[in-house]
């Protein structure tokens, strides 16, 4: 069981401050982070996922819990006796060493012998697509080149584990898809387990094995991208990821699985009830707008709920719909995908209907 | 069209900063001119001749002061600059805590305190330990010295430290460096101008000390400034200002090195 996990957080709990200042980072955290994965921490800024990273890297202990790297508790250990190397979110070269330097640097100071450096660095430069750049100054070359500069410099030493830290928060639009597939093509060939840190939960979804959510130095959910977004556990993780409608209501009856709920806002509505759920009080459906659908009105067997729709806005790949709900003050809103040659079936201001299947929408308690 | 405020275009701005120029370096020009005098005072300008640097040269007592000097400003600046490091790092790299503005106030103290008042207490002081040690060498004066440069190598020091991305330090750590390499291989290539900076301010200071010098130095102990005044208390001759001129271009070469060395760092 051990054998398969690259990292494991057993209940680690850090505090900053004292007295009456005192607040949780991290609050009793526990993870495990398999072997060969790509590992995303993902949560909003302040939720203390950067925290966890520097407690996994050595430059933060913590209060109370465990670290376990390869059967033994690191979290006393400082940084540079862990098998862990980081990209920073800055990068941090070494602005008075070559590109070739700043790589060979954790290889040197391990005391490897030179010429195995240099054919590390030579491997690394490589590896990241930079042979030709080996000479230069760190401040003489682009952003992006630094970027891949800081990832060989972390991986040369070959580390049991890698935490980057939002590394591609820096880079613009285009380079950062691009460093996306690098990074996933990286973590592939080298097979070391990669800790992902990012508030981009794109980001996460694209590039992830799993995800952790975290908010307020609690991890919500730990699950894969698919699971986190097509059942993520709490209304948080389903407002963080992704759009979502969120209706509340209570529960009227059970059936197959199946909740019947009652809302204010969109009458009664179908929704799947996740497995060990207590089928009882005030609950949230959430619902994502491409699981939904626009039907006719008239048709009330076919709809769920019916309201007046309010907006169409056209993004080339997809239309959304805005529609103002029963209620006067929900909005409610659809995704559907453009085909060729559609023709417009409604218009801003005609009555509609709203469908769903019923294992599109779950049941969250409030 | 409304244009910024520049200092630059205010009326009188030139004529103060030439006034300014003028008051600080007229002296100093009129010294160096008088150097080559070839008269045998400074009342008439007899025509150039280079006698009285050649007399300064000769004079065994200039030599001597001047060794001196040199000896206790290196001895006195190397120990002043690494007191100062460990001070800068010690200061810079921690999280703040209660108590360390009054460490920054402890270390600049000498820039405080009135010069004469740690003079007169340094001579009371270096007197009892005369009395009981029987040792009358350089090292009060290299003590003496050392103790008020502190403060002028510390502050450029810790200045390049606080404008230092400390992550690089973290890198290092994170990369396997011990906390000594980390300091070896990546705080000290990068904190080097700064070091160099505070060495050089430490080295030029203790070079130009009279008031404590004056006090603590035993006889026959005179450095270049405490040989000078005492020349001047009798009489005046171009030697002074040939004396000076030269002092004047060792300080000029010391500035043009620090130049040099800190625009070839990054």
């Amino acid at each position: 069981m051990a054998e398969s996990n690259a990292v494991e957080i057993r209940d680690v709990v850090k505090v900053f401050g004292f007295g009456e200042f005192a607040f949780s980072a991290v609050d009793h955290a526990s993870i495990a982070i398999r072997k060969n994965e790509f590992f995303t921490l993902l949560g909003p800024s302040g939720c203390g996922k950067t925290t966890l990273l520097r407690l996994i890297a050595g430059f933060e202990f913590p209060t109370s819990g465990e670290i376990i790297l390869n059967g033994e508790d690191i979290g006393t250990m400082p940084p540079f006796k862990r098998p862990i190397n980081t990209v920073f979110q800055s990068y941090a070269l070494f602005p008075h060493m070559t590109v070739a330097e700043n790589i060979g640097f954790g290889l040197t100071m391990l005391g490897r012998p030179k010429q195995e450096v240099r054919d590390r660095v030579a491997a690394m430069l490589k590896l990241v697509r930079m042979e030709n750049l080996a000479g230069r100054r760190t401040s003489q070359i682009s952003g992006g080149q630094q970027q891949r500069v800081a990832l060989a410099r972390a991986l040369a030493p070959q580390p049991k584990v890698l935490l980057l830290d939002e590394p591609l928060s820096a880079l613009d639009y285009k380079l950062r898809k691009d460093m996306q597939i690098e990074l996933k093509r990286l973590q592939g060939e080298t097979g070391i387990t990669f800790i992902f840190v990012t508030h981009d939960q794109e980001e996460a979804l694209t590039m992830s094995d799993r995800i952790a959510v975290m908010s307020a130095g609690k991890i919500l959910q730990v699950d894969s991208p698919r699971a986190i977004y097509d059942a993520p556990a709490d209304r948080f993780v389903a407002d963080f990821i992704g759009e979502t409608n969120f209706l509340s209501g209570r529960i009227g009856s059970v059936t197959d699985g199946i909740a019947h709920v009652d809302t204010a806002m969109a009458g009664r509505i179908s929704a799947t009830l996740p497995r060990d759920f207590v089928a009882e009080g005030d609950v949230t459906v959430v619902l994502r707008p491409e699981h939904a659908a626009l039907c006719d009105a008239d048709d009330p067997a076919a709809c769920q709920t019916t309201g007046t729709l309010e907006n169409i806005v056209y993004f080339g790949t997809d239309t959304h719909y805005h529609v103002r709900l029963g209620d006067g003050e929900t909005q409610f809103m659809l995704r559907e995908q453009n085909k060729p040659l559609q023709r417009q079936r409604f218009s801003v201001g005609d009555r509609v209907g709203i469908l769903f299947e019923p294992n599109a929408a779950r049941v969250l308690r409030n | 069209m409304a244009r910024r405020f520049s200092v630059q275009r205010q009326t009188g701005f030139a004529t103060i900063a030439i006034i300014c120029f003028f008051a600080l370096y007229l002296p100093i020009v009129v010294l160096v001119f008088y150097a080559f005098n070839s008269a045998d005072s400074l009342s008439s300008f007899q025509g150039l001749s280079l006698r009285w640097f050649a007399r300064a040269f000769e004079n065994r007592q200039v030599i001597d002061a001047s060794i001196r000097s040199l000896q206790i400003a290196g001895v006195a600046a190397t120990a002043a600059t690494i007191a100062a490091t460990m001070a800068a790092i010690a200061t810079t790299r921690t999280e703040p805590y209660r108590g360390l503005t009054l460490k920054y106030a402890f270390i600049n103290q000498p820039l405080m305190v009135p010069e004469i008042v740690t003079a007169v207490a340094l001579l009371i002081f270096f007197a009892r330990i005369k009395i009981w040690t029987g040792y009358n060498g350089l090292g009060y004066l290299i003590a003496a010295h050392t103790a008020f440069c502190v403060p002028f190598a510390y502050l450029p020091i810790r200045a390049r430290l606080e404008n230092m991305d400390s992550t690089l330090e973290k890198a290092a750590a994170d990369l396997y460096a011990t906390p000594w390499n980390a300091f070896r291989y990546v705080t000290l290539p990068l904190l080097w101008p700064g070091i160099l900076a505070g060495f050089m301010l430490a080295f030029v200071i203790s070079l130009d000390d009279v008031v404590i010098t004056e006090f603590v130095k035993s006889a026959g102990q005179d450095t270049l400034p405490t040989y000078m005044l005492g020349q001047i208390r009798r009489t005046i001759t171009p030697e002074m200002n040939a004396i000076s001129a030269l002092f004047l271009l060792l300080s000029i070469c010391v500035v043009i090195v620090f130049f040099v060395v800190n625009r070839k760092r990054v």
